[in-house]
């Protein structure tokens, strides 16, 4: 029998081959669909899992007030509130305090000088934590002031591939905290690829703890991330409910709120608004699932209707079949065996696509995802491709089997009210779901480019920004001046951190004439060299710029708009303000600019001008001559440090990264919504065909009674514009309800005006109507006789 | 006694109105028995075949075949006594246009509890039986309408069914080939004992059955 049926279906495609081709490439497309975004899920749900203690491990967080109502959420701690956990907790069985390093440290060894990026980690780090050791036990390697543990790649980039490190010294040269020290290597450990947390060596915090300032030491000063492994059977609710005083106990001056999270849920769930957890990661995760299994649906959807709109060349069969004693039931079988195949076949043609677009699929999202035949994947693909025969053959498989054998082979089967509906509904949804896409897409597309053409406030242009290091520690500011003089070069300066976020901030400052709540303003800073508003091109809105000839700036101060109009000061230049230090002098205000992402709104800033803190050089060059100032530049970089690469970036580029999530989601949604519309249209196509033989009666009697092709053409076109025009007053205001939530996180935002629904409606109406209407032409210019004889 | 129709009605419903298909129809067929039905176009030659073979249903009367009363029985029950007793010919053939004539000759068997060996072997004899043995790799499409209707007897045949039932078999054939269709049906009726019922406009056709059974507007005549 299955014999039979194998032989019987593949019998049909051969003589059917495009209808076959239409199922296979809309299957196949929405299988590829779902094979990609489920790799890439796999592969973001499973970031963080493989700590072996991942079930007990929790992050500590703090919920702090930040003034004007707002509670902000923080994963920085206390350094005393390590051992606190440790022996005062019972519920925690074991804690570890980790400083991360907030840029690349400088390592030497006796022959090569490296940047890498470390943490500093308190003993128990590799027993919380299960990054596997290579060499070193993990119940020691941190245990003395003056080990250090690398990544097996940093160290091959030190010593070489087969070379055992263990025993070899580094040494750290002018660290964050001014660690200056030289390190034993105790072991070497491996950074699985889906870790959240990438670093290249481990210092102990041990040496933290030495070499920080002991006024730091306090509840006050969170430098920190703690992280605990709780013991078995401790709620988590009851437990942060027991410790949300805690700091408070400790200091009743802090009113802070402290609260434990899960480690491996922090990735996707990693965005807190106003102390609760909000949105992160996992959103896109979501999206892309639906949006996946969307594209699929509409496949599916697709087969449906072809299978029932080609059902007249079946159903003789089924006719036959009944009359020599088929049941039902076999006859069910028989059709869910074909869809089962077709998605088979489907999911053989999805796979090699996926193989090949995997790469450009990789670059696209910033994985590394492989397409391993193992277990877990093969079970959950071939659960999918099941339940798409299924779903998919389902529809047919129970509408070409209902009828009486009589009724079939006398051709006298009638389309029900109820069967029309289903397949104009089913096209309906497709139609939807595609001008979904479409008006999403260019939503997307729109605010992103808004966001990168929009005035930031400085001009990001050409400007060169790289780490100070090593030579330029001591003579940064001989190096700058001599790079002014380069012929390409525009000006020059310095900056603490980097223009997409001042990480520092402060409160708690105090000026003339302000209120008392205005103290919980928080103000976000950074220190700059001299000519550092000229050099970013920042518009100085009244008073001067830091300039080198006149020194004496630490009691100076520069703020923005938003910081003077928040402060209430009339004529600000010369006022004497409390901030960061006693009797700033404001010398100038500058226009707002934008230092983070624009979905937040601009904070009052300060600029402060002290070189000691600085971190980053920053040069503007003229365009058209980069080649040969970045050639002059490293020159002069090697002249000052040498042996050090010059590591440059652009801000542009920079700036970019900043919405790279974006950017992904745009691109991935706009292959998306082409491969829905086109999935939807290859259905449009087979139900125009549908109507077109379903109706080729009526058409024969009125091309007989004297109406025209083309008339007919219209008459047929228009019963599929009526479903795209009802697809649209569903899928449209849906669509805007989405958009509009999906830009207000923005705090700058395009206007959602009219053109994008009548856009992406018009565009689905003229695909559609292309669709149908060569069906259309086609059938109104058949020869009428030949239709009626056949009845 | 192979069948029995007492006083059977059928009827659909049109505008209010209540049009009668079949109208207190009594037949009985004895075993071996060839009848021909005719009637002009309408009086419902085609619904009383479909009626005796179970394809269809009637609004009153009673039916009796072997020793079941088919008026009683539920539908599965009905299919598995025509599969298992009738075949049937169509005007048009009905044979599955992606199947080879071996493959439409043993279809029907998939559906009854054959093995394969038996399936073949039943095949292969019924090739033999109709001398066409040299076209079971054929396609219908390959094959005269005559050759096709005589796959389509082939295949009501293969399952030694009691009674065939044949709804205009010649219909589609020219003058030759319906003779040697009916020379067939004739043989078969005489010779292997089977029952056959068929509709027929012709007169001449229906002079190879040994009844006659005349319809006009659903009455028996």
């Amino acid at each position: 029998m299955l014999k039979h049926n194998l032989l019987l279906y593949l019998r049909n495609i051969r003589k059917h081959k495009s209808s076959f081709l239409i199922n296979l490439v809309g299957l196949s497309t929405g299988l590829t669909c779902v094979l990609l975004v489920y790799l890439w899920v796999f592969n973001e749900v499973s970031i963080d899992k493989f700590h072996e203690n991942e079930a007990s491990l929790y992050q500590v967080r703090r919920n702090v007030p930040i003034g004007q109502g707002a509670i902000g959420t923080f994963t920085s701690n206390s350094s005393l509130m390590l051992k606190a956990l440790q022996e005062e907790v019972p519920e925690v069985e074991m804690a570890v305090a980790i400083y991360e390093f907030d840029g690349n440290a400088r390592l030497e060894t006796e022959t090569k000088k490296l940047s890498a990026f470390g943490h500093m980690a308190s003993d128990d780090f590799f027993k919380v934590f299960s990054f596997p050791l290579i060499s070193g036990d993990k119940n020691t390697v941190l245990s003395d002031v003056s080990s250090v543990v690398i990544s097996s790649k940093l160290a091959s980039r030190f010593f070489g591939p087969d070379v055992d490190p263990i025993g070899k010294t580094i040494a750290l040269k002018e660290g964050e905290e001014e660690i200056d020290d030289v390190f034993t290597i105790t072991g070497v450990f491996e950074i699985p690829k889906n870790s959240s947390k990438q670093f290249d060596f481990v210092l102990p915090y041990k040496t933290f703890l030495k070499y920080r300032n002991p006024d730091y030491i306090n509840w006050f000063s969170n430098s920190s991330s703690i992280y605990t492994l709780l013991k078995p059977n401790v709620d988590i609710k009851a437990f942060n409910g027991k410790m949300a005083n805690f700091i408070k106990k400790k200091n009743e001056n802090v009113d802070e709120q402290v609260f434990f999270t899960k480690y491996s849920d922090n990735y996707l769930k990693g965005s807190y608004e106003n102390g609760k957890q909000v949105g992160g990661r996992i959103t896109y995760v979501i999206l892309f699932s639906i949006v996946a299994l969307f594209v699929l649906l509409i496949a599916c959807i697709n087969f449906m209707n072809l299978s029932t709109a080609r059902a007249s060349r079946r159903l003789k069969e089924v006719g036959i079949k009944k009359a020599v004693g088929a049941s039902r039931k076999s006859l069910v079988f028989q059709f869910l065996t074909e869809s089962l195949l077709l998605s088979f076949f489907s999911l053989i043609s999805a796979y090699f696509i996926v193989l090949l677009i995997l790469p450009w699929f990789n670059n696209l999202t910033g994985k590394e995802l492989v397409f391993a035949i193992e277990g877990s994947v093969i079970f959950t693909i071939i659960g999918i491709t099941l339940l798409t025969g299924l779903i998919s053959g389902s529809y047919p498989a129970l509408y070409l089997t209902k009828f009486s054998a009589v009724k079939v082979l006398k051709g006298k089967i009638r389309t029900s009210f109820g069967e029309l509906f289903i397949r104009k509904g089913l096209v309906i949804f497709q139609f939807s779901i595609s001008l979904l896409l479409i008006v999403a897409v260019s939503v997307i597309y729109m605010q992103l480019d808004y966001i990168q053409s929009k005035n930031l406030g400085f001009n990001k242009d050409n400007v060169m920004i790289f780490e100070r290091q090593d030579g330029l520690i001591t003579n940064m500011e001989v190096f700058v001046e001599e790079a002014k003089q380069l012929p390409g070069v525009v000006n020059a300066s310095f900056m603490q951190g980097g223009m997409t976020n001042f990480s520092n901030s402060s409160r708690g400052h105090t000026w003339p004439g302000q209120n008392e709540e205005d103290k919980e303003i928080t103000f976000r800073h950074a220190h700059v060299g001299p000519e550092f508003i000229e050099t970013m091109g920042i518009e100085l809105k009244e008073g001067r710029s830091y300039v080198k000839e006149k020194p004496d700036n630490d009691s100076k101060i520069i703020l923005n708009e938003t910081a003077v109009k928040l402060m209430g000061l009339k004529n600000p230049i010369g006022t004497i303000i409390n901030m960061r230090g006693p009797n700033r002098e404001i010398i100038g205000v500058v226009k707002d600019f934008n230092i983070q992402s624009l979905y937040q709104e601009i904070a009052p800033m300060a600029l402060l001008c002290r070189t000691e803190w600085v971190s980053n050089l920053v040069v503007k060059i003229k365009a058209g001559e980069e080649k040969t100032t970045i050639a002059a530049l490293t020159k002069l970089y090697n002249k000052f440090n040498p042996g050090l690469e010059f590591n440059f970036r652009f801000l542009d580029n920079q700036y970019q990264q900043l919405y790279l999530s974006e950017q992904r989601v745009a691109t991935l949604s706009k292959y998306f919504a082409g491969m829905a519309i086109l999935i939807s249209c290859l259905g449009l196509f087979g139900l125009a065909a549908f109507s077109a033989e379903r109706r080729k009666k009526e058409i024969s009697i009125r091309k007989v009674l004297g109406q025209t092709a083309s008339q007919v053409t219209i008459m047929l076109s228009s019963e599929f514009v009526k479903l795209v025009l009802i697809s649209m007053v569903i899928a449209l205001p849906i669509a805007y309800l989405l958009a509009k939530d999906w830009l207000s996180q923005f705090a700058y935002k395009i206007p959602l005006h009219a053109g994008y629904f009548i856009g992406a409606g018009l565009a689905a109406l003229l695909v559609a109507m292309f669709t149908v209407g060569s069906q259309a032409i086609n059938a109104a210019n058949k020869n009428p006789v030949k239709a009626l004889r056949e009845e | 006694m192979l069948l029995q129709l007492n006083n059977i009605f059928k009827w659909v419903n049109s505008g209010g109105q209540r049009i009668f298909l079949l109208k207190d129809i009594n037949l009985q067929v004895e075993e071996g028995e060839f009848i021909s039905v005719m009637g002009p176009s309408g009086s419902g030659k085609s619904t009383l075949l479909n009626v005796i073979g179970m394809l269809d249903t009637f609004d009153e009367g009673e039916y009796h075949f072997l020793d079941e009363s088919v008026h009683t029985l539920k539908e599965k029950h009905r299919a598995n006594l025509y599969k298992e007793y009738i075949g049937f010919v169509f005007q048009s053939y009905h044979l599955l246009d992606e199947l080879t004539v071996q493959e439409n000759l043993e279809m029907p068997l998939l559906y009854k509890k054959y093995k394969g060996a038996e399936r073949k072997a039943m095949v292969a004899d019924m090739l033999d039986r109709f001398n066409i043995v040299g076209k079971k790799d054929l396609f219908p499409a390959q094959l005269s309408g005559g050759q096709q209707q005589l796959v389509g007897v082939a295949r009501a045949l293969i399952a030694n069914p009691k009674l065939i039932l044949a709804d205009e078999p010649t219909g589609n054939l020219n003058s030759q080939q319906s003779e040697e269709i009916m020379e067939l049906f004739k043989k078969l009726n005489q010779e292997d004992g089977v029952t056959i019922i068929q509709v027929t406009h012709s007169e001449k056709n229906a002079a190879y059955g040994s009844r006659i059974v005349n319809l006009l507007d659903g009455r028996k005549v």
